[in-house]
């Protein structure tokens, strides 16, 4: 289990360089001049913001090599829109607000998709698993922006209803700002997670192994939750490392819409004003994000599956 | 011992002549893509999926042959409006600027007494109000009752019944004399039943009783802009006072008073132009590459899916929105063709590893082994076992790769990352419509119920035919 | 009607009496079990032979409760563990029966064991839901099970997933689960089809010293002759989902009454000594059971059909007994061959009596 762990983590590492890469090339291809007229107006300045972003030098090797010198040190640079703040403080005051966002998102889809997968393969062809499989295959074709114009609309009018502010529509601060982006977040992973897990137990439920916990004499709720759940719920974790990618990042589009100052609204802003170091560090930093759960995920599954910790 | 209801002869005991075929085999062969699509046929889902597409692609396709409006054409007298199916506009001469209403003989300004008076009560509403000619999009004339000791007349409109002094609306202007009992409305007005209120002031303080009245405001467009727009053929073929009939919109229009439907029909090209082009030569692509891959094995293999395991890694949106901005789109293009570039270059490699795994798999099946000490060639393998065996497993990918592409434009169009405005999309249409949300859903809800509409019926489409090509591959649904 | 072995001298672990089992599909109703009685001896094992798909796992499925319902269907019939009636238990009352009482193996111990839970914790689940024993407790009985089993090194063993056993050690696994509460009865479904040749044998022997030792029955079900040979005190040939013969292992091997069992004879190899190795296949396949015959199953396949076959299928008959040993259970077949009218036929074991039994 170490040696596989240190083994995931050194491919991590050359993951992440790949694409601090593939980030460093995408940003030197960008049309355009990094210093806009705007920023340098006169010569002077412009040769001291060059040499401050050390655009001074050659592009390859000299810019790559401090960028990736940087990177591996955690040094993100200095944004180049807001003057005198590092990228890391942006992250820093970003990240939190996307992580919290996103853990909550998460928890949702996951418990969500594994308590109504479970449900809906024990009453197969039955109502209840008629009804959530048709909000399943909804929750999977419609779009989170839809889900989440749906949900301010649907807070609107409850709050006008009511005559009082149940939940705010938008913003951030506190955790009633938090539920309703979390579930428009989590709904789409939800859905799928659900799917996931009903074929899953309908393939588990029908095993030889369950059979002979049942001719074992054992009960059938202690047969559901010691060898039906517990190997159903392993191929859904395999995907929980996707899973919460498409959370992370599909988190720019419910923080654009619900106004909260997370990393994706951080990067997708930075992309509208062309802020070369904002967008390198955000990405380099996300990559290495998603890199890092993947692995955790993976060490996890490990974890849970015997066949994979021992074998 | 028991007897039998019925006595055994000896006839019973004798031989069996006839007896049933034992050995027949009574149902017909079936190759594998008859049978294929004899399941498919029995999967109403699936079924009605397919004639969803096909319908989709024949409002895409077909559509703008019939409907010949132009999708940019802006009109801003019909902002935002609903669905109509039917829509005539009047016509009026330019610019009459109308003078108002004076009363002589009323004093245009209160007393002085009046004005000094500690006691004085508060002004009474207008008693009546009325409006003068026909109402139409270009004016609203309205005139109402003088008020004694007035000094002047607010006027406010709203888009219903307003029961309260701080439910008037919109403050449009004023008039500055008590005679002055005429206001004219030229702003921003759409065809609807708006509510106008009058209140009297006498210099120092404003009434709070106020006299409304409903007013139903008809669209009217002067002679020149029906002329500019071809809703006449010539000046002379119509005079103000004329109806002349509009283009209907039957899926409303949009905040800048485009028609929906052509704009939905020309983002349909967008969206499935890009849903349907990036995963063809996406899978294409990866197939090529993986089944090389499969085939070539060893180092060659371990190289390239290192490769493809690298371009996986890669955070997915984050890079789709990099490679658009680092191939830049100039003014006037519409950002089409880089967005299905990132989508080529950062989706292939789930196919990819898919059919080297299925190559794999196929390499080490009996009957390719069988057909190896037969003394078959490379390509008599790949063309009698290999392509026909991962030929379903790649239909199958490229129908779900066709609902995730179309949400990943819908998604990048929508956080404007997407195609150039202002060509439409069903994503950026969903954004623009986002905007006005409250007050006309249907600009969201038309671009969204085409986007889930479309990514449902490809999603259905898809667990059809997996379930119909592949029996391994088979849900328990 | 009176069941087939109630009037027989004999001690019984179990009886079954005109078991019937459907199964609802989309293609119709499969009448799976048709009017299926045996006796169990106590200590003693019973083996139900026949094809695949003749309908004997589900029979002994159908006695645990382990068919799922819907789509199955027990129209019929009851079976008792001593004077326990086990069709139409409640769920819970059937739980403290099975793995109790009987003890059930399966077919592939590899799949038969949950991948993801210890050896140990799977014997000792079984000692908790019947014994109510701790977990500590449950594990040191587990370890000397396991080494009643020839399970070397128990104590480690125990402590290992099911993925790091081989097939025939999984299987001596599952035995000692289904042993572990001392079963009254044991029923073993293909125990060893899914093994190696060698650890057949191997899984053979352990099973019938074991069988010394605690003196429980087996339900043996098995379509392998050699496997009826080598284990079966009684046998009991199925065809069709109805029984077409039992009798002793010797009566079924030497003097067998029904053209079924010759053939099923006939189509296995034999290693007796001066035998010539001539295997005969049966031509053919078993009826339709959607619509099953109202005559003998076996009427399309064989060789001796007459008339009244194809028009209703007869009641077991008793066949003369020639070895006269006391303890041997009556020998039946429901052939029309041992009607009295019926011609002489060679090879058949023929009734000089012709008295059926009903």
């Amino acid at each position: 289990m170490w040696r596989y762990t240190v083994r995931r983590l050194i491919q991590g590492v050359i993951t992440v360089w790949f694409i601090a890469t593939a980030t460093f090339a995408a940003m030197h291809m960008v049309p355009g001049d990094p210093l806009g007229s705007e920023r340098a107006t006169t010569e002077s300045i412009r040769q001291n913001l060059e040499a401050r972003y050390g655009l001074d030098k050659p592009v390859f090797p000299d810019q790559y090599l401090i960028f990736l010198g940087n990177m591996a040190r955690g040094d993100f640079g200095i944004s180049f829109t807001q003057q005198n703040r590092s990228v890391n403080d942006i992250i820093r005051e970003a990240f939190p607000v996307s992580a919290q966002l996103g853990v909550l998102a998460v928890i949702f889809a996951a418990l969500g998709g594994v308590l109504l997968g479970a449900l809906t393969a024990l009453n197969r062809n039955r109502l209840p698993d008629v009804i959530i499989m048709f909000l399943v295959i909804l929750g999977i074709s419609i779009p989170s922006f839809v889900f989440a114009a749906l949900g301010q609309l649907a807070v609107v009018r409850l709050n006008d209803w009511t005559g009082q502010s149940l939940l705010p529509v938008a913003g951030w601060g506190t955790f009633q700002h938090m539920l309703l982006p979390a579930l428009v977040l989590g709904l789409g992973t939800m859905a799928f997670l659900t799917r996931l897990m009903r074929s899953s137990m309908l393939e588990v439920v029908n095993t030889d192994y369950v059979r002979t916990a049942r001719a074992k004499g054992v009960p059938p709720l202690r047969v559901f939750w010691r060898h039906q759940l517990r190997n159903a719920v392993l191929p859904v974790i395999t995907v929980l490392g996707p899973a919460i990618a498409a959370i992370t990042t599909g988190g720019f589009v419910v923080e654009l819409v619900f106004a909260i100052p997370g990393l994706g609204r951080t990067f997708v802003e930075a992309v509208q004003q062309l802020d070369y170091t904002l967008i390198m560090g955000t990405t380099v930093f996300y990559g290495a994000f998603l890199v890092l759960m993947v692995i955790l995920v993976d060490i996890i599954y490990g974890w849970v599956d015997p066949r994979v910790r021992l074998g | 011992m028991t007897d039998h209801p019925q006595a055994l002869s000896a006839a019973d005991f004798a031989p069996a002549s006839a007896r049933p075929d034992a050995h027949g085999i009574t149902r017909p062969s079936q190759s594998y893509w008859q049978d294929a699509w004899r399941r498919l046929r029995h999967n109403k889902r699936a079924i009605a999926s397919l004639w969803i597409v096909i319908f989709l692609l024949a409002f895409t396709l077909i559509g703008p042959l019939l409907w010949r409006v132009d999708p940019y054409a802006q009109n801003l007298d019909r902002i935002s409006q609903p669905p109509t199916l039917a829509a005539q506009t009047l016509l009026v001469e330019r610019g009459v600027q109308w003078e108002g209403v004076t009363l002589p003989q009323w004093p245009h300004a209160p007393s002085r007494e009046w004005l000094t008076d500690p006691q004085r009560i508060e002004l009474p509403a207008p008693e009546a109000m009325e409006v003068v000619g026909d109402p139409h999009t270009l004016s609203v004339r309205l005139r109402w009752s003088p008020v004694a000791n007035a000094a002047g007349y607010q006027v406010y409109r709203n888009t219903y019944r307003p029961t309260a002094v701080n439910e008037l609306g919109l403050p449009l202007g004023e008039t500055w004399a008590g005679n002055d009992v005429g206001y004219e409305d030229q702003l921003a007005l759409t065809p609807n039943t708006y509510w106008y209120s009058v209140t009297a002031t006498d210099g120092l303080r404003e009434s709070e009783q106020f006299a409304s009245i409903a007013v139903d405001v008809q669209l009217a467009t002067t002679i020149e802009s029906a002329l500019a727009r071809g809703l006449i053929p010539s000046r002379d073929a119509a005079q103000a006072g004329d109806y002349v009939a509009m283009p209907a919109n039957p899926f409303g229009t949009d905040y800048l008073g485009r028609d929906m439907l052509a704009r939905l029909m020309h983002g349909a090209r967008t969206s499935l132009f890009i849903g349907i082009a990036a995963p063809l030569l996406f899978v294409l692509f990866g197939t090529v590459y993986g089944a090389f891959a499969g085939f070539a094995g060893g180092r060659t293999d371990d190289f390239m899916m290192r490769i493809a395991d690298f371009v996986i890694a890669l955070p997915f949106l984050l890079f789709m929105i990099l490679i658009r901005v680092a191939s830049g789109i100039g003014p006037g293009e519409s950002g089409i063709m880089p967005l299905l570039m990132a989508l080529v270059v950062l989706s292939w490699p789930a196919t990819a590893r898919l059919v080297r795994g299925q190559i794999l798999q196929i390499r080490e099946e009996g009957y390719v082994q069988a057909a190896r000490l037969l003394g078959a060639r490379d390509h008599y393998l790949i063309l009698r076992h290999m392509v026909p065996n991962t030929l379903g497993v790649i239909l199958v990918t490229l129908t779900f790769a066709i609902p995730t592409a179309i949400f990943t434009e819908a998604f990048l169009s929508f956080i404007g990352m997407g195609v150039a405005p202002p060509v439409p999309s069903w994503g950026s249409m969903s954004n623009e419509g986002l905007k006005s949300m409250l007050n006309s859903p249907h600009e969201l809800f038309f671009p969204a119920l085409f986007i889930s509409i479309t990514v449902l019926a490809f999603n259905m489409l898809g667990d059809g035919l997996r379930d119909a090509l592949d029996a391994r591959m088979r849900s328990r649904e | 009607m009176s069941s087939p072995h109630d009037y027989a001298p004999h001690d019984y672990a179990m009886t079954v009496d005109h078991l019937e089992v459907e199964f609802d599909t989309y293609g119709g109703t499969v009448h799976a079990v048709r009017d299926v009685s045996f006796g169990l001896r106590r200590g003693k094992t019973l083996a139900i032979v026949g094809e695949s798909g003749c309908g004997k796992s589900v029979t002994v499925q159908a006695l645990m409760g382990l068919i799922p319902m819907p789509p199955g269907r027990i129209t019929r019939g009851s079976a008792k563990l001593g004077d326990t009636e086990l069709i139409g238990l409640r769920e819970r009352t059937l739980n403290r029966i099975r793995g109790n009482r009987i003890g059930m193996i399966f077919q592939d111990p590899m799949t038969s064991l949950n991948p993801t839970m210890r050896i140990g914790d799977q014997i000792v689940e079984t000692l908790r839901v019947h014994r109510g024993m701790s977990i500590r407790e449950g594990f040191k009985e587990a370890e000397r099970l396991l080494d009643r089993v020839r399970i070397s090194e128990a104590q480690e063993r125990a402590r290992q997933y099911p993925f790091e056993f081989s097939g025939g050690m999984l299987q001596r696994v599952m035995i000692a689960v289904a042993l572990a509460c001392s079963p009254e009865v044991l029923i073993a479904d293909e125990p060893t089809t899914a093994l190696d040749v060698t650890i057949q044998a191997q899984i053979l022997d352990l099973m019938q010293a074991l069988q010394r030792e605690e003196g429980m029955s087996i339900i043996l079900i098995t379509h392998d002759l050699g496997v009826v040979a080598r284990m079966a005190d009684d046998v009991a040939v199925m065809y069709a989902g109805q029984i077409v013969e039992t009798g002793s292992v010797e009566a079924i091997f030497h003097r067998g009454g029904h053209p079924y069992t010759l053939g099923l004879r006939r189509a296995t190899p034999s290693n007796a000594p001066g035998r010539a190795q001539q295997l005969e296949p049966i031509a053919g396949s078993p009826p339709d059971l959607f619509h099953p015959p109202a005559g003998c199953g076996y009427f399309a396949r064989c060789p001796h059909a007459m008339r009244i076959c194809e028009r209703r299928m007869p009641e077991p008959f008793e066949l003369t007994e020639v070895s006269g040993r006391a303890d041997e259970i009556r020998h039946r077949a429901r052939c029309w061959l041992q009607h009295a009218q019926a011609p002489r036929t060679e090879g058949v074991n023929q009734n000089d009596a012709g008295r059926e039994v009903s």
